[in-house]
């Protein structure tokens, strides 16, 4: 973990709002695992003043890449950094997806930009010749993460809101009959679509590994400003220096929190 | 031909606990706030947290504590809100775990306390005495609070100054004051810890403040308000520290959107004889030793021999004192 100054080498946009911004960055290239992330400031002035949290989406030699979505002030700002331009990291950080020797079929399920950390994963995976589905899952096909981005040996399964590309309806759907083949689980993505995923696991596949990667607002990035916390079996737990992976059974999902906590103000206090 | 000696390194020191029984000689004046810096050992792996001043750690419970539900953090112009609900492994595990760790450093840490009633934070106080590896304590008497139904807990120069003795009686370390900034007269809740007798005053904790999602239409943090920390609240900051420090005479340790070499001398020339970095640690975790690098040379290059020459240059006493020189 380092904080450095990578130059981007090249920013492409893949699909609509969508980028990845290839940067050299050999050190953390070589210390990255899947589902780490970087910790990205937007700019050298006072707004946005704090960090944009970005998984890894994959690295080769001395280049990382990330993918990121344009939807707001920080995200914006990153996705127009040019062939050149400096971008100021901190990272790897965080402690990635944890992949038994043992599993041979792994069953990666994405939404939206959490895509971004299971294409790492799928790499490092067909590279110990383990069998891999990717199942992902977008509003229409014109949000579908791009075939041709994804490794051939992986089989790719699409799942579109309206039909207007593979199967319709909602990603997880298709996960129960594969459950059988698959030695393990990995998702990241909406925390509708994750939290769906911990239900299926628990009815039909309760000892079967399954990880996710969580998300949370952070300060800090750094585990100090305890920002970032999940409710877990265990507590708190916080996302950037437990997570962002977690056990999926870990994880107490935010309406079953909700209906535990209460909200509202001087409940807690600040600081 | 001989050269003239070179320039005598700037005396950067700063006393705090003249009368305590165990003062504090911190090796400069540029700080870790309390929050934004854990227990110290998190950022050890990226700068020498060693070459500090000082580390305040996490406030501290006398029981551990799981802190509000999330979002607990939510970003605003030029700063953020929190209301992490004071999460922290509560002063037993403190003491056993974090302490001895802190034994073997240089730096000095400072641990920041918060307590439910007088009697809590006394006897935190009494569990600190004597523990190598603890250099200090600040009664963070300021984090609004669950006691006193989510008010902030000293509001009033009465409940500061009896907090204060109740402490002072206990420990021999040196006690440092953390004030809200939200306080109806903060000159009295100041004067009142120094009466009770602080070794000094750290100003100020955070605003309360809240931002709501538009699209929702619920408030962004699940505990509706946060405090408020960053650049963003720097002049508010500036403008107390000048005001407290020309009616106290413990020094004044001004904190809140501290960022640059620059912000930590305005403070100092407003009166604070250190200061904290907070909030701007999060956005580049080098700030705090930047300013200290930086502080060495602006004091030379002013012609002073050490650094309480600059506390305090902007008040009008003083500027009259300089021009009657
Ligand atoms: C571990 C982790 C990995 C991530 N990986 C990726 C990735 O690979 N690609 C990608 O496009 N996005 C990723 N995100 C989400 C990304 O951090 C947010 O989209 C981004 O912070 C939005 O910033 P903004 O200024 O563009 O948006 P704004 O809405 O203007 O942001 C306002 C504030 O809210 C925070 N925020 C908003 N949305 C999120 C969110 N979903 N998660 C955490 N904080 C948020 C921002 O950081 C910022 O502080 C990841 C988030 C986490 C926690
Ligand atoms: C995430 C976070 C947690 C904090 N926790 C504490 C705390 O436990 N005790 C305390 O006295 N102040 C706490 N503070 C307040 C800071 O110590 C400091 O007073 C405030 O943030 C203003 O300084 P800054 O603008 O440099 O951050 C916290 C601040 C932040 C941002
Ligand atoms: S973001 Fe600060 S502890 Fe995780």
């Amino acid at each position: 973990m380092d904080l450095f100054s990578a130059r981007v080498v090249d920013n492409e946009e893949i699909m609509p709002s969508t980028h990845v911004l290839t940067l050299e960055a050999a050190r953390a290239a070589r210390s990255a695992s899947p589902g780490q992330f970087l910790h990205i400031r937007c700019g050298d002035g006072l707004s946005p003043l704090i960090r944009r949290p970005m998984s890894i989406f994959r690295t080769d030699g001395t280049l990382l890449q990330v993918m990121i979505r344009n939807v707001g002030e920080g995200s914006s700002w990153i996705v127009r950094r040019q062939a050149g331009d400096m971008l100021d990291c901190l990272g790897p950080l965080g402690r990635g997806f944890r992949v038994s020797p043992q599993a041979r079929n792994l069953l990666l399920v994405g939404g939206g930009y959490g895509v971004a950390p299971l294409v790492g994963l799928a790499e490092r995976a067909l590279a110990r010749r383990a069998n891999v589905s990717l199942a992902v899952g977008a509003a229409a096909s014109e949000l579908i993460f791009p075939a041709s981005l994804i490794p051939e040996e992986v089989e790719y399964l699409v799942a579109t809101d309206d039909g207007s590309a593979g199967y319709r309806g909602f990603v997880t759907d298709l996960i129960p009959e594969r459950l059988v083949w698959a030695d393990a689980v990995y998702a990241c993505g909406p925390l509708a679509m994750m939290a769906a995923l911990a239900r299926i696991m628990r009815d039909l596949a309760p000892r079967k590994p399954a990880q996710v990667a969580m998300e949370e607002r952070m300060g800090c990035a750094m585990g100090v400003c305890l920002g970032c916390c999940i409710e877990s079996t265990r507590g708190p737990l916080r996302v950037c220096t437990e997570g962002p992976v977690f056990d999926i059974r870990q994880i107490v999902w935010r309406e079953e929190a909700a209906a535990i906590g209460t909200r509202g103000p001087g409940v807690g206090g600040h600081g | 031909m001989r050269l003239p000696p070179p320039d005598p390194q700037p005396d950067l020191r700063v006393e705090i606990g003249r009368n305590a029984k165990l003062p504090l000689t911190l090796r400069n004046p540029v700080m870790v706030a309390s929050g934004t810096f854990g227990y110290g050992t998190e950022y050890a792996r990226l700068i020498d947290v060693q070459r500090l001043g000082a580390i305040v750690s996490k406030g501290i419970t006398l029981h551990p504590r799981r802190g509000n539900r999330g979002p607990r953090v939510v970003e605003t112009p030029a700063g953020m809100l929190n209301a992490i609900g004071l999460q922290n492994v509560g002063i037993h595990k403190l003491v056993s775990d974090k302490a001895p760790v802190w034994a073997q450093w240089d730096v000095p840490v400072i641990v920041n306390i918060a307590g439910d009633s007088i009697e809590e934070f006394a006897y935190m106080a009494d569990q600190l005495e004597g523990v190598p590896g603890i250099s200090g304590i600040e009664l963070n008497i300021s984090c609004p609070n669950v006691w006193e139904g989510g008010r902030v807990v000293a509001e009033d120069a009465e409940t500061t100054a009896a907090i204060t003795e109740a402490v002072r009686l206990r420990t021999g370390l040196p006690l440092l004051v953390k004030i809200s900034p939200q306080v109806a007269d903060i000159v009295s809740v100041a004067r009142a810890a120094e009466d009770g007798g602080a070794d000094a005053v750290s100003l100020i904790n955070t605003f309360v403040g809240m931002r709501i999602d538009t699209r929702t239409a619920r408030p962004v943090l699940a505990n509706v308000t946060g405090g408020l920390s960053g650049p963003a609240i720097f002049p508010l900051t500036l403008w107390l520290v000048y005001l407290v420090s020309q009616h106290v005479g413990v020094p004044v340790v001004g904190v809140g959107g501290v960022a640059s070499l620059n912000d930590a001398l305005e403070l100092m020339l407003a009166g604070a004889s250190a200061v904290q970095v907070g909030t701007a640690t999060f956005v580049d975790p080098g700030t705090s030793l930047r300013i200290l690098d930086g502080l060495r040379e602006a004091i030379r290059s002013r012609g002073c021999a050490s650094v309480g020459d600059l506390t305090g240059l902007a008040h009008p006493s003083r500027r009259a004192a300089r021009a009657a020189r």
